[in-house]
């Protein structure tokens, strides 16, 4: 009951004209920031923090987490529609997304996409106002060991579920991982595979590789091949998803709000494993797992609803604790220590108006969202009527600005421009991409955690089945292996013998 | 017929249209101005880190004010990459006519003891103004049996190398901060390096990790609510955020200070008449009341030094870190 009046007077602040009109000018420019490449919410954020000194606290931090949650949901359009991925979440969406649109299904897919996010952002605020405290809690409860065993998990399960070319995709995950390195060692500080590059001591930015790969590839594929270029302009479909979409969908939206929620909790995970995730669990849930990679609405469906889940999600440690799970979180704290308001657990009681304000403005901005983004569907599919002498070098030109401005290095632009050749490379020679960014992004997470892990326990490799949190990953990883490997090998030998 | 086609290409190239005005005029935004005497156009500050932290937060008030004072934009860029060497970088090979500005930390002297760098920090440079002091907070995680900093120091000698303190990236301000306390007070703890100082105090929080030397805008929250246990100050006098913590050095181990600091640059062969209007405007914004009221939030003193004692103080720096780097064998390469 308490709850139900904390929601009640949530919204009774959010409803405000002033915190409403902040909130719409939140998830719009977070829309737009969203399908812009490269710019993303955090430098968004950043450049607006000293305006907010002038405006209230409640209405600067509604405002600023439309932002942040509005991104997640304008980074699909352009994934779907030009296989270009405007934030590091939707890099996944590119895969289903854009061969929807191929095949004329572009309204579908970017309507399921924001009806996911939708579905998402509503059970989150749920949750946050339920439960957040004690998942805090929770959160602190993972250490080295754990991010570790949690991470083998993933990638094990990644791995099990691939499909294809089983040595292809093993080749493409050490290739992540290699690319993983580059940068300096976090334990050590040394360089690695820096070649004398300032710009890579930080690393490759997972953008510029999605962007280069995806979107510079496939024009250039395109390019080469004059029949599919045409391949737009013929066939837009219906801008709705048909009842058949929708049953489809049901299902992986609730796994992947499920999915995103959890990795959201967890400080220093995010977004993007979140949505990795909920496509690999799609592909072995569904029948027929050959339809992924050809346009499954599901790999649409699941993989938004998660991104949007952990976006929303990681507001917990955040409100909660007064602990940034990522940057743009350390920067909503930044805004609240300058209003001279303490993030923790005493916001809640001291500042009730900031906290349930703030959730109920996150149902609010979510909804607007929808209804900003459902009338915009035919709008943004009309873009692929765009004769391709137009649209691809649009692409191009965006693409580079939008690799440039997030470090406004020039390093970055060419860096793409390799990683555009490469991506024509592995097309041609059958190579999927998707176990590369994966081994990309979880490799240094892993390397970082296991040899923290190691470091505390003085090379004691037993930390990671004593500790209860871990071993029940490391048992389920193994139950996995059993489950899933035992079959597959026995079909396999079954081909070859057949 | 021939309308109605003419109409169906107009909707998309609008939308591409309004898609690149958004998107050119983003960067552009922030560039546009008007003409006099220095500045007769936008200045640019290159802030050496990436937005968000808390010399991003300094930097952008610094040049929000300046601007002001100036009557020309003074443009914010942030040029992050290498710990801050990248942006250091640029601004020491650009043209001397103080349109290019550096806004920078205490890394414009710590880096060049760990790494080769391609600058000197004096040398390369004329430090305008140094501008601020943030200095560290001593904390441990609240079930560490130690209330003060002597308690610590015992407790780590009767178990060398068991306490594992947290630190945010080799030869970041956390990690030295924290290296200088185990040198100073001849204990032994084992210093575990996370991604940037936030992963390093939720370790600490949880308790995988029992010390964390943080600055004061990070953990006080964590301090306020009792997830985390303050035992000092890294000051030379106590902080206003926290007036009952005693400074580290006045609790157990006489003369430990450690901070972060901000300074402006200006390329070396700018002309004095430009360094001195620069300090001139810098004197006035660091002593208005609203700079003082957002240094403190963000945990700093403001501390003006002009441009000869701000080159001592960064020679100094050198000396005292280059200590601590060299026993402690922190080196990036």
């Amino acid at each position: 009951m308490e709850l139900f009046n904390n929601l009640i007077f949530g919204f009774s602040v959010a409803f405000s004209l002033q915190n409403l009109l902040y909130c719409f000018i939140g998830v719009l420019v977070g829309t737009l920031i969203g399908v812009l490449p490269g710019i993303g919410p955090m430098a968004t954020i950043a450049m607006l923090l000293p305006i907010t000194y002038n405006i209230p606290p409640v209405a600067a931090l509604i405002m600023l987490a439309g932002i942040y949650y509005g991104a997640q949901y304008g980074g699909s359009t352009t994934s779907i529609l030009v296989n270009l991925p405007g934030e590091t979440a939707s890099v996944i969406t590119c895969i289903d997304g854009y061969q929807m649109a191929r095949q004329g299904r572009a309204g579908p897919a970017l309507a399921i996409a924001a009806i996911g996010s939708f579905f998402a952002g509503t059970v989150c605020t749920m949750i946050i106002a339920m439960f957040g405290p004690p998942l805090a809690e929770m959160a602190l409860k993972f250490g080295s060991p754990e991010y570790f065993s949690l991470m083998v998990m993933a990638l094990v399960t990644a791995a099990v579920l691939a499909h294809g070319d089983m040595l292809k995709s093993l080749a493409m995950v050490v290739l992540g991982l290699l690319l993983g390195i580059v940068g300096s060692d976090v334990d050590s500080g040394i360089k690695r595979f820096c070649f004398n590059f300032f710009e890579l001591t930080d690393g490759i930015g997972f953008v510029i590789i999605a962007i280069g790969v995806f979107a510079v590839g496939e024009i250039i594929s395109n390019l080469s091949d004059p029949e599919e270029r045409q391949v737009f302009t013929s066939k837009v479909g219906s801008l709705y998803p048909t009842l058949q979409d929708m049953k489809q969908s049901i299902a992986p939206i609730i796994r992947g709000t499920a999915i995103g929620a959890f990795f959201g909790t967890l400080p220093g995970t995010g977004p993007a494993i979140s949505s990795f995730s909920s496509y690999m669990v799609e592909k072995k849930a569904a029948r027929d797992p050959s339809r992924f990679g050809r346009g499954a609405i599901e790999g649409v469906a699941g993989p938004e609803s998660a991104n949007n889940a952990a976006a929303q999600c990681a507001f917990i440690p955040t409100l909660t604790l007064g602990i940034p799970g990522s940057g743009t979180m350390a920067l909503m704290l930044g805004a609240l220590m300058i209003h001279g308001i303490t993030p923790g657990p005493m916001v809640m009681v001291q500042q009730p108006d900031l906290f349930w304000g703030l959730i109920a403005s996150m149902w609010i901005g979510n909804l607007m969202l929808v209804v900003l983004n459902l009338p915009m569907v035919g709008v943004w599919v009309s873009v692929l009527k765009l004769p391709y002498r137009m649209l691809f070098p649009a692409i191009m030109v965006f693409s580079a600005i939008g690799i440039y401005s997030t470090n406004n290095v020039s390093f970055d632009v060419y860096l793409a421009a390799i990683f555009g050749v490469l991506g024509i490379a592995w097309r041609v020679l059958g190579c999927s991409p998707i176990p590369m960014l994966l081994g990309f992004v979880l490799g240094p997470i892993m390397e970082e955690n296991l040899r923290r892990a190691l470091q505390v326990s003085e090379g004691d490799p037993s930390v990671f089945l004593t500790r209860p949190i871990s071993l029940a990953f490391i048992i389920a990883t193994v139950l996995i292996l059993v489950v899933m490997v035992m079959p597959a090998v026995r079909k396999r030998r079954d081909d070859i013998v057949g | 017929m021939r309308k109605a086609k003419l109409k169906r290409k107009s909707l998309p190239m609008m939308v591409l249209g309004a898609l690149l005005a958004v998107a050119v005029a983003f960067p552009l935004a922030t560039a546009l101005g008007a003409a006099d005497a220095y500045p007769s156009k936008p200045v640019r500050m290159i802030i050496s880190f990436a937005p968000g932290g808390s010399t991003d937060i300094v930097g952008r008030l610094i040049a929000t004010k300046l601007s002001e004072r100036l009557g020309k934009q003074v443009v914010p860029e942030n040029r992050s990459g290498g710990g801050g060497t990248l942006g250091i970088e640029m601004v020491a090979k650009s043209e001397p006519d103080g349109y290019t500005l550096l806004f920078t930390s205490s890394a414009i002297a710590i880096n060049p003891l760990l790494d080769k760098v391609p600058y000197d920090p004096v040398k390369s440079f004329i430090p305008i103004a140094k501008m601020g002091n943030a200095p560290a907070v001593l904390t441990v995680h609240p079930g560490v049996q130690a209330n003060s900093v002597k308690e610590l120091i015992a407790l780590a000698k009767k178990q060398p190398g068991n306490l594992v303190c947290a630190a945010a990236g080799v030869g970041s301000f956390v990690h030295l901060a924290s290296e200088l306390f185990k040198m100073m007070a001849g204990i032994d703890f084992k210093i575990v390096q996370f991604k940037g100082g936030g992963p390093a105090m939720i370790d600490t929080m949880g308790g995988h990790s029992q010390i964390l030397v943080g600055t004061i805008t990070m953990t006080l929250p964590q301090i306020k609510t009792g997830k985390l246990k303050a035992l000092g100050f890294g000051g030379s006098a106590r902080s206003k955020l926290l007036p009952d913590l005693p400074t580290v050095s006045e609790a157990g181990l006489p003369g430990y200070e450690a901070s972060i600091w901000w300074g402006l640059f200006a390329p070396a062969g700018t002309p004095m008449v430009i360094v001195d209007r620069l300090q001139k405007e810098l004197d006035a914004i660091i002593n208005s009341e609203e700079t003082k009221k957002i240094f403190e939030v963000q945990g700093a003193e403001p501390d003006l030094l002009g441009t000869a004692d701000f080159v001592k103080f960064i020679e100094a720096e050198g000396v005292k870190w280059g200590k601590v780097v060299k026993e402690g064998n922190i080196r990036k390469e």
